[in-house]
């Protein structure tokens, strides 16, 4: 039985994701778990969604009949264009992506370690690397903020916050926070430190499904969802 | 004789041949020349080089399909499986990527290619994508290069034969207004080919189209070939969005 009672791991790391996102900021969710992100942000906080497609501001999901062809996100699924939004070129928005516009990012990963370190474009599928960048490693280069959201663990029961990766790197030494569906780590230049565990979960539960080594915060606490 | 670029999807893509070089507007399915990919599926032009971001939408959609019939050679952009038909050719050793590129640099790569520069000096990827056996189908090992203590990745434009985009409206005289996430590079792709198609929602007269709301100047459009109008490109998108699980289903007897 797991620690969640049945709860869909996933929205517990959209849920958690989405309280650190910062009023007034702009946030660049990646696809899966990251995108669920924007169903859950606290009431009273406002964020600008930047798409790499080209698009700031935009907004949920149309009705079928609303929805427009040439109006999408980065994932083509349809989106709304909330007041104020802004379209850019293609070269325009990956070069914000670089450059520092975007304050901060959730991006879902295959591994993570402890020094901040993302892999989440490549494993080994027939012998070639699979599935493919996109636009994850310009976003890894140039945000200051990348949180990594992904499950603790993979389908084996290994832990996916490692000491350190062996897949090929989506950035090197980007990550600042690491949100599980376990717990929540802050990645310091002393390594990674316990800020949260799921609720009900104890920092050795933690320790016995982690590979990395990390502190524990001394402001350590349940996971605040 | 005034300048009239408009031509038939027919005349137009008679300049694509098996073997030729493609780049094509689009963004995981989004912005993509449907009536082009149609005529090349129809007549089955193979061996195709395609340079695209990505490669495509998945469930048997568009540019996909290209994949799944077997009429591309060669991938060069940034994501081998936003479509399963791409996946599954790349997979299955039917079509080859010699690298996968970051879209940011990939994106420069063709903005270079268009604006006559040699290539890019990209941040992305290095110490990563430099490293040796990431991708062994490549020619010689990536360059790099020191400016002010930086070390950037030194990589080369890419143009291409022919460049297919895809806009909203197109005037005679190849000028292209381009619709929100549709305009992606498509101007920069334009630029990249050596015969560049605009396929448009709307051919409309010289004039129509405000001078600021021009996408793609003229000069960087060869033909400009009627596409599906605005409305039943919405339904071909809703359509799919509903069959994807990403839109609602209509009550029955309603139609997107």
């Amino acid at each position: 039985m797991s620690h969640l009672h049945g709860q869909d791991p996933r929205v517990v790391i959209a849920r958690r994701c989405a309280r650190e996102l910062r009023a007034g900021e702009v946030v660049n969710l990646g696809i899966g778990i990251p995108t669920m992100t924007a169903n859950y942000l606290p009431p009273g906080v406002q964020v600008i969604f930047h798409s790499e497609n080209g698009c700031f501001g935009f907004g949920p999901r149309p009705g079928t009949l609303e929805a427009d062809s040439d109006v999408s996100n980065a994932s083509t699924e349809p989106v709304t264009l909330m007041p104020g939004a802004a379209i850019m070129d293609l070269t325009t928005s990956l070069g914000a992506m670089r450059n520092g516009y975007i304050a901060t990012s959730v991006l879902g990963g295959l591994e993570v370690d402890q020094e901040g370190n993302l892999a989440n474009w490549a494993s080994k599928r027939n012998g070639k690397w699979w599935p493919g960048i996109g636009g994850a490693m310009d976003l890894c280069y140039g945000v200051p903020r990348i949180i990594a959201a992904l499950q603790h663990t993979d389908k084996h029961g290994h832990s996916k916050v490692k000491k350190r990766t062996h897949l090929p790197l989506t950035g090197k030494g980007c990550v600042k926070v690491i949100v599980t569906d376990h717990a929540v780590f802050d990645v310091t230049a002393d390594g990674l430190v316990l800020r949260e565990a799921y609720p009900g979960l104890t920092v050795e539960n933690i320790r016995a499904v982690t590979e990395a080594d990390f502190e524990v915060s001394p402001n350590f606490g349940p996971m605040d969802i | 004789m005034n300048i009239d670029k408009v031509m038939s999807i027919d005349a137009a893509m008679a300049h694509v041949a098996p073997g030729t070089r493609v780049m094509m507007g689009e963004f995981v399915g989004a912005g993509e020349p449907a009536k082009c990919i149609e005529w090349l599926l129809e007549h089955g032009i193979d061996r195709l080089t395609l340079i695209a971001n990505t490669s495509g939408l998945r469930g048997d959609f568009l540019m996909g399909k290209l994949f799944a019939a077997g009429l591309i050679e060669e991938y060069i952009g940034t994501h081998g499986a936003t479509s399963n038909e791409a996946s599954d050719a790349y997979l299955s050793g039917k079509l080859k990527v010699r690298q996968f590129f970051p879209m940011g640099p990939w994106a420069a790569e063709v903005g270079a290619g268009g604006h006559g520069l040699g290539g890019a000096l990209v941040p992305v990827g290095v110490g990563i994508l430099d490293q040796e056996g990431l991708f062994p189908d490549l020619e010689e090992p990536k360059r790099t290069i020191e400016i002010k203590g930086k070390t950037y990745l030194v990589e080369e434009a890419l143009t291409a034969d022919v460049s297919i985009i895809r806009g909203y409206r197109a005037d005679p005289l190849g000028n292209v207004e381009f619709r929100y996430m549709a305009t992606q590079n498509q101007k920069d792709l334009a630029m990249a080919g050596k015969f560049t198609i605009a396929e448009v929602n709307e051919i409309v007269p010289v004039g129509a189209i405000p001078p600021e709301r021009v996408g793609c100047p003229g000069p960087f459009v060869n033909a400009v070939v009627q596409g599906y109008s605005l409305a039943d490109q919405h339904t071909l998108y809703r359509d799919h969005w509903i069959k994807l699980g990403r839109l609602p289903k209509l009550p029955e007897g309603e139609t997107p």
